[in-house]
């Protein structure tokens, strides 16, 4: 039954006011780009942006070929194999999720120094040309490490639900048909995981194009610290220049996805059963248990047991008061920006439900592609908004950058509405249409069956959402690092700072605060797991 | 029941009571980019001395700047901080400090390292210079910036990012004496030389020294201090293992910055601003500085810290300070154009 009149305006109206907010950023980078800039841009022209470009491509290109490299193996280890310790490694491979970059980079970026010894040893062996080549590729694989141990799980999560559910019954059957374990593999398995190897793959390669606190601790300059120390130095529209050297690249990235899937088509279908294991000789279970183990060192075990030793170390002279104002900060606006991305999702969902319109579906789209929006690029395009507002609306003073949190909110809600919506979209999907009729013709009003009937049923999921939701806002860095008001930190650009100087063993604390918290994060993701596994 | 609500009665009261009185003490607001133990020392001792509470914002300078430039009118601020002559030169240029008239600060700081019509007055002395490694580079074989442009010094030089404001002024005071041409092919000779892509602060240079990664860095001299006085072993170590150096003694002298106070033209508290100012420049505080955080007092006293004393007195170049604001522009793109990161 679909809703018509006066109510129906007014939802297509709000969504659509929601959906132009989300575009907002990209539309006034568009326009603003195009604006005059002088020598500043020329500058950039010719002395920095091949350099971000090329630095840029290099880091995705590296990141998601480890993150590749580790997920892939493990997921297939531990789907199809079994061995000691396997039940443990698959839920464990996911824990280094719950390691944001900028966290486990302050646990790595000393050694980077503690290696002083070897280079000095390369200069005295292999002269200065060696050593020098040493030094320019040193952070790379630091940062190429942390990235992608601490990413590999996007890869690992997706390509886990083929190996283990859905190519179940082909792997069977190849196997019954007598192929050896990397025949099965190569023939069967990894055909069929190649959209399951996109979508983790695209997940790291934005994770890893909006990263700014992992390649600044390790000194790269691809595209977003590029975008930030223009901003920084009073260039804003070069700034936005960068951005949309970003947002084409991206589009490039996309469309060459495309052209390559062809005309292939994927059918993804529910699950087919489960694949039967096959038993491992021990020294090859132990193989696979090293295997499995070695990301999850790297990506978690290392840099946890490191922070966890500074902090123990630090706990005395920590600045409680100062942790505690910046757990305060990241509280409060977490909380906040979990209120506006609910009920905005909410109202997109239960809107389009209700009216069943092309044009509030089109609205939620666009919504949920505010998520694939590059981090750096959101922070300019509310940045200048907001700076506009405040210094040309009479009275909006107070709106200013420095100020107040209003931009910092409204990025937030940009980029994370999508994970507000996915969940809530879900939930309405599995609740039968017959119950909301029946609510109609009993005579409850189009609202009151949605607050009485559909909203006590999606509540759980909305809850997931909102939990969702709460960790990716208290553990964002970059753009809070850029909309922030100053003098105002939240844990994680306090971790970010605190690294940043140096000061290893202070950053810690916060640090392990941003962890813990992102462990609750997975709990849903176990839960998924344990109900696959029956 | 009621004795309860008394008892939250009482407390708001209390609270209430408690807020008023901290009302009541005169405040100063502070905007500062400065972020050292020893500054609030000094501002806990002005409360001592003067009953008037320092309320300090500490951020970038340029966030400073842009967050005076919005407030206007309304800004609490009444004084601003900074530790570099080319941002209170812009600050002046944006309107945003009021000029101060004090015998205290015109006697007590050098004409040529202040603001001539007194929108801002210099407390303490911030060096530019070159550590080397006591063991591997020879007395005198390192006097000059000049020297570390040199091909010798292939792959033994450290220098932080150029997007630092201290390798930006450095550089602005080269453009100014020698030129641009000059400036770029420094600029050009030392990036060429670097060990390491640049990475971290000058503290970590030092460091990075110290462990045999290179011979020679640029650093500010008080990192140098802050070193050879920590509580930590293996940083006095660092710290001892490395020589000082001054640069341009037979030249204009060694490239110099200072921290600066202005008071802001929206000041509600010119009178207390003023105050500050004196303060910050009175024997008792310049020691503090001295030995705190290892700058150098503004007088250039040497008998105020041990370890400045140690370093021994050096020449300070005046010739460029008064253009480091509008360089650091031009010195930034010479950066960019010499491939130093």
């Amino acid at each position: 039954m679909r809703e018509t009149g006066a109510d129906g305006i007014w939802i297509r109206a709000a969504a659509w006011t929601l959906a132009a907010l989300v575009l907002l950023p990209v539309l006034v980078v568009v326009w603003r780009s195009s604006g005059e800039v002088g020598r500043a841009w020329e500058d950039v022209l010719e002395n920095r942006l091949w350099g971000h470009v090329r630095h840029t491509i290099l880091l995705l290109v590296a990141v998601v070929a480890l993150a590749l490299a580790l997920g892939v193996p493990t997921a297939w280890l531990v789907s199809v194999y079994d061995f000691p310790g396997r039940r443990w490694m698959q839920w464990m491979l996911l824990l280094p999720m719950a390691m944001p970059g900028f966290v486990a980079a302050g646990a790595y970026v000393d050694v980077l120094e503690d290696l002083t010894p070897l280079y000095v040893g390369v200069r005295m062996n292999w002269g200065i040309d060696a050593f020098l080549k040493v030094q320019e590729v040193a952070p790379w694989v630091f940062a190429v490490g942390v990235l992608g141990s601490t990413l590999f799980p996007y890869v690992f999560l997706s390509c886990l639900a083929v190996f283990s559910r859905q190519a179940a019954g082909a792997l069977e059957a190849a196997r019954l048909l007598g192929a050896g374990g990397f025949r099965v593999f190569f023939t069967v398995a990894a055909p069929m995981a190649r959209p399951a190897l996109v979508a983790g793959g695209s997940l790291v390669a934005m994770e890893a194009m909006n990263d700014y606190g992992v390649v600044s601790a390790f000194g790269l300059t691809p595209l977003t610290p590029g975008i930030f120390r223009a901003w920084g130095e009073g260039e804003p529209v070069v700034a936005m220049r960068l951005a949309m050297v970003l947002l084409v690249m991206l589009g490039v990235g996309l469309v060459f996805e495309r052209w390559q899937r062809g005309r292939r088509r994927f059918a993804a279908d529910a699950a087919e059963g489960v694949l039967g294991r096959q038993k491992l000789p021990w020294w090859l279970g132990l193989l696979a248990l090293g295997l499995c183990f070695l990301p999850l060192a790297l990506g978690f075990l290392l840099p946890g047991w490191r922070l966890a030793g500074w902090a123990w170390v630090s706990r005395d002279s920590a600045e409680w008061a100062a942790h505690g104002r910046a757990a305060w900060h990241s509280f409060s606006l977490a909380g906040g920006a979990v209120l506006l991305v609910m009920a905005s999702a909410f109202l997109l969902v239960a809107g389009q439900r209700a009216l069943g319109s092309r044009s509030v579906t089109v609205a939620q789209k666009i919504g949920l592609a505010g998520y694939g929006l590059p981090s750096a690029l959101v922070a300019v395009g509310v940045g200048a908004v907001v700076v506009w507002v405040s210094r040309n609306v009479p009275g909006a003073g107070g709106l200013a950058l420095s100020a107040s949190v209003s931009g910092l909110m409204i990025a937030y809600w940009v980029r994370f509405l999508a994970v507000g919506i996915q969940p809530v979209a879900a939930g309405f999907e599995k609740l039968p249409g017959s119950l909301r009729e029946a609510a109609r013709t009993l005579g409850e009003t189009p609202f009151g069956a949605l607050w009485r009937v559909d909203l006590p049923l999606v509540w759980p999921t909305i809850i997931a959402g909102a939990t969702l939701c709460f960790i990716d806002v208290f553990k964002e860095l970059t753009l809070t690092l850029v909309l922030r008001p100053f003098d105002f930190e939240t844990l994680a650009t306090r971790t970010y700072r605190l690294t940043d100087e140096g000061r290893l063993a202070e950053a810690a604390l916060p640090g392990l605060g941003l962890v813990m918290l992102s462990l609750v994060g997975l709990i849903p993701l176990t839960r998924w797991m344990r109900l696959s596994e029956k | 029941m009621r004795s309860i609500r008394n008892k939250w009665g009482f407390l708001g009261a209390c609270l209430i009571a408690g807020a008023g009185a901290v009302d009541a003490a005169e405040a100063l607001h502070v905007y500062s980019h400065r972020h050292y133990e020893v500054d609030q020392q000094i501002n806990a001792l002005f409360r001592e001395k003067t009953g008037i509470e320092v309320k300090v914002v500490n951020a970038e300078a340029d966030q400073l700047i842009e967050r005076l430039k919005s407030e206007g009118k309304d800004s609490p601020a009444d004084v601003l901080v900074t530790v570099d002559a080319g941002r209170m030169q812009r600050a002046v240029e944006q309107g945003l400090l009021q000029p101060v008239k004090s015998e205290i600060l015109d006697k007590a700081t050098p004409a040529a390292l202040r603001d001539a019509e007194g929108h801002w007055y210099p407390f303490t002395i911030r060096a530019r210079g070159i550590v080397v490694s006591k063991d591997r580079v020879k007395e005198g074989e390192v006097k000059d910036y000049a020297d570390l442009a040199k091909p010798e010094w292939r792959g033994r030089v450290l220098a932080r990012s150029s997007t630092s404001g201290y390798n930006q002024s450095l550089l602005a005071s080269i453009i100014a004496a020698e030129g641009k041409e000059a400036a770029e092919a420094w600029a050009k000779g030392v990036a060429k030389n670097l060990a390491r892509p640049p990475q971290g602060g000058d503290r970590d240079q030092i460091k990075a020294v110290a462990a045999g990664l290179a011979d020679a860095a640029i650093t500010n001299s008080y990192y140098l201090g802050m070193l050879l006085n920590s509580p930590d072993a293996a940083e006095r170590k660092a710290g001892e293992s490395v020589r000082m150096i001054f640069p341009n003694q037979s030249g204009r002298g060694t490239h110099c910055n200072v921290s600066a106070a202005g008071i802001t033209k929206h000041s509600k508290n010119a009178e207390a601003g003023r105050k500050y100012l004196e303060f910050l420049v009175s024997p008792e505080v310049q020691k503090m500085y001295s030995n705190g955080s290892f700058e150098h007092p503004i007088s250039m006293d040497l008998s105020l810290g041990e370890q400045i004393g140690k370093w021994g007195s050096f020449k300070v170049d005046e010739t460029g300070f008064g253009k480091l604001g509008e360089l650091s522009a031009e010195a930034t793109r010479l950066f960019d154009r010499a491939g130093w990161k």
